[in-house]
């Protein structure tokens, strides 16, 4: 940490060396407070913190409060819980029998850690026994039916034709599609440049070098060309009851993907949303079903897509940047507000590269999106796409590659 | 309130920006320690008028990095001029002297393009450099203006390295479309900025835009507060909030009526879904601070 040029070392340290102890120690307690409420503080920040006070009025309550937030809450996500330490320190600080350290992790801590939280939670509680098994055998009857709570969707006879003869060869199949969108994924230039020996982009510095070596003439041409950037894909896939014909289908799509590229994360929602990105990874399909079953708590229950929408947006910010496509495969039959996709979608969609919505509906002859869910999600959608057989996803392996 | 955060905020108000003790303080912390400030807020608050201001301010040089996607380090930095380097070559194609002299020649500092980081960190007098948007960069550009804020030193192979002279006062602004890391917000100070409160914005208000009448300036301003409320796509920042009180100046308006805000609403809702939603809650009387 060097010295800053106009620091020049402040203009009350010669005299206040008992009160830089003071601060000191009043920094360390409260970098500890913040910490145990998920704010994360490094020794550095600490140090920083000190020299803020120094340089502020600490008798000017709100600006030792500003310093010390322009310090240590780097993110306006963290300002509600500074403000909660920061009051609960001065309220100890006025009153010595209070205790020094406010109440931990309350409602403000993270979203991310609360989601966490939530799954462990719901990772420990007694499994709801479901076997997803017979969805790994494509022979296997339908009447088998793992599902208890009846379809919503109104295209019941619709769906059942693209689906009803869904063999073991097209699994395969599913798992040859995925495999392409892999490589169009893996392989998209970047901004980034690399020499090579032959290319479309003349490489100046380069060439410059060798044209002296010929007196001035650039006989010689290099050339660079961009490096492959490495792309992310987040999958969010409705297995909700109305979405239950394709779920068969679209798990087996997952699991392929999350299998054939790295850098893949996958989350299953009805009314809650649960990360699956483990579960899906390594071991035949079959495993990967059971594990699935022993996670994810509500297969085919009602389907709240705003909600859990949302709640991917808040508790994984990290997941979704530039590079990242994402997509969500959901008929767009939701129970919840509209408003709350909507708003959900659009603050994914600043942030992620693409955002694609696959409706299996959309591949049925006079299906038209209007439920309220869809028309809510439509307008911030890159690409909307059907999802009900090989040949759509097919068409996926090209949108992505775009 | 210590005297220096007051003179702070004194200079920034001389300069037309109403700086609240937040502001004021973190630009005097960010002088104090030497750290650059990271300023956040949704867009059309403010957040790169400080540096204008500042700059203004401290009486130094602006010197301003726009960033956007596929923005590298060369445009940056530094480039070599490569057609002048070429013209060398050719008017040197006979002069005696060997090739390793001749390189030495043109990778020299008459041939190298500055840009404005390597700028930022030459001049004989510190000036306030604006790295405006740094969420549109990419992440590979992230990492490397980490390291020159780290060390304020860049290293050109050709030349060998070159240290900051006095450091630039850096102010990063960013409107968040990307999470930035964790680790160039340890380098910074943070400060966000949200949309102001009825009262700064009013201020704000009157102290830019000229002959206004008093009971228009909180007119407008009390609209722009319940416009932003309604949650649209694109609300209007401060910007907005000028660009129409500019306006109905201009107009020489009185007072706000809902014929007056129909005609001038394309200054503040730039979205044609946001403007049909604020037509149909003017038109149901929705809207508040057209009564008074």
């Amino acid at each position: 940490m060097g010295t800053a040029p106009n620091a020049g070392g402040g203009p009350n340290r010669g005299a206040a060396g008992a009160r830089s102890a003071d601060l000191t120690s009043i920094v360390v307690a409260f970098a500890r407070a913040l910490r145990e409420r998920g704010v994360p503080v490094t020794p550095a920040e600490s140090a920083d913190a000190v020299r803020a006070l120094d340089a502020v009025d600490v008798r000017d309550r709100d600006e030792v409060r500003l310093a010390l937030r322009a310090v240590l809450a780097l993110r306006v996500e963290d300002y509600a819980v500074f403000d909660d330490v920061f009051a609960a320190l001065f309220a100890a600080a006025a009153d010595p029998g209070a205790p020094r350290v406010p109440r931990p992790r309350g409602a403000h801590a993270s979203a991310r850690a609360e989601t966490e939280e939530a799954l462990l939670a719901r990772a420990a509680a007694t499994p709801r026994p479901l076997s997803l098994a017979g969805w790994a055998r494509p022979d296997a009857a339908d009447d088998a039916e793992p599902l208890g709570i009846p379809a919503m969707s109104p295209h019941e006879a619709l769906r059942r034709k693209d689906f009803s003869d869904f063999g073991a060869a097209e699994l395969d199949e599913v798992t040859r599609v995925a495999r392409r969108i892999s490589r169009r994924l893996a392989t998209r230039p970047s901004r980034r440049w690399k020499v090579v020996a032959r290319g479309a982009r003349v490489h100046m510095r380069r060439t410059l070098r060798q044209t002296l070596r010929t007196g001035g003439d650039p006989l010689v041409l290099a050339f660079r060309e961009r490096k492959p950037r490495r792309n992310k894909l987040v999958l969010l896939c409705d297995v909700s009851g109305s979405m239950e014909l394709y779920s068969r289908f679209l798990l087996q799509f997952l699991y392929a993907i999350q299998n054939a590229f790295a850098r893949v994360e996958t989350f299953v929602f009805a009314t809650r949303l649960s990360r699956v990105t483990a579960e899906l990874r390594g071991g035949p399909y079959a495993e990967a079903l059971e594990r699935l079953a022993r996670s994810v708590q509500d297969w085919s229950g009602g389907t709240r897509i705003g909600a859990c929408i949302a709640e991917f947006e808040a508790g994984w910010p990290r997941l979704v940047d530039r590079r990242t496509a994402v997509i969500v495969l959901s008929d767009g039959w939701d129970t919840g507000e509209p408003e709350l996709l909507a708003g959900a979608l659009a603050r994914i969609r600043r942030r992620a590269g693409k955002l694609i919505w696959l409706n299996p509906l959309l591949g049925s002859p006079g299906y038209r999106p209007l439920t309220r869910g869809m028309q809510a999600a439509l307008p911030h959608l890159d690409v909307f796409a059907p999802a009900h057989d090989l040949a759509s996803l097919e068409r996926l392996a090209n949108i992505i590659g775009s | 309130m210590r005297d220096e955060i007051r003179r702070i905020q004194e200079l920034m108000e001389r300069e037309a920006y109403v700086a609240d003790p937040a502001i004021a303080t973190s630009v005097h912390l960010a002088l104090q320690l030497g750290k650059p400030l990271l300023v956040e807020g949704p867009a059309g608050v403010g957040k790169t008028e400080i540096a204008k201001v500042l700059a203004r301010a401290l009486d130094t040089e602006l010197i301003r990095l726009q960033c956007y996607e596929g923005l590298d380090a060369s445009t940056a930095l530094y480039e070599w001029n490569y057609p002048k380097q070429l013209l060398r070559i050719k008017l040197e194609e006979s002069a005696p002297g060997t090739v390793a002299e001749k390189e030495a020649a043109i990778f020299s500092e008459p041939f190298l393009l500055r840009r404005p980081l390597l700028e930022a960190i030459t001049r004989e007098r510190a000036p306030v450099l604006l790295i405006d948007e740094i969420d549109r960069a990419d992440e590979e550009f992230e990492a490397f203006l980490l390291e020159v804020l780290s060390d304020f030193q860049v290293t050109i192979p050709e030349i060998g390295t070159i240290r900051a002279t006095h450091r630039p006062h850096v102010v990063l602004t960013s409107n968040r479309t990307r999470d930035l890391s964790d680790a160039l917000r340890r380098r910074c100070l943070y400060l966000w900025i949200d949309y102001p409160s009825f009262e700064k914005e009013l201020r704000i208000v009157r102290t830019k835009v000229d002959g206004l009448d008093e009971r228009l300036a909180a007119q407008i301003t009390g609209f722009l507060q319940s416009l932003r409320r309604m949650g649209l796509s694109k609300a209007p920042g401060v910007a907005e909030t000028l660009d129409w009180a500019r306006a109905l100046a201009a107009l020489h308006a009185a007072h706000l009526d809902e014929a007056l805000v129909r005609e001038t609403l394309g200054c503040l809702i730039k979205d044609e879904g946001d403007l049909r939603r604020v037509q149909e809650e003017l038109a149901a009387g929705r809207l508040t601070a057209l009564a008074g």
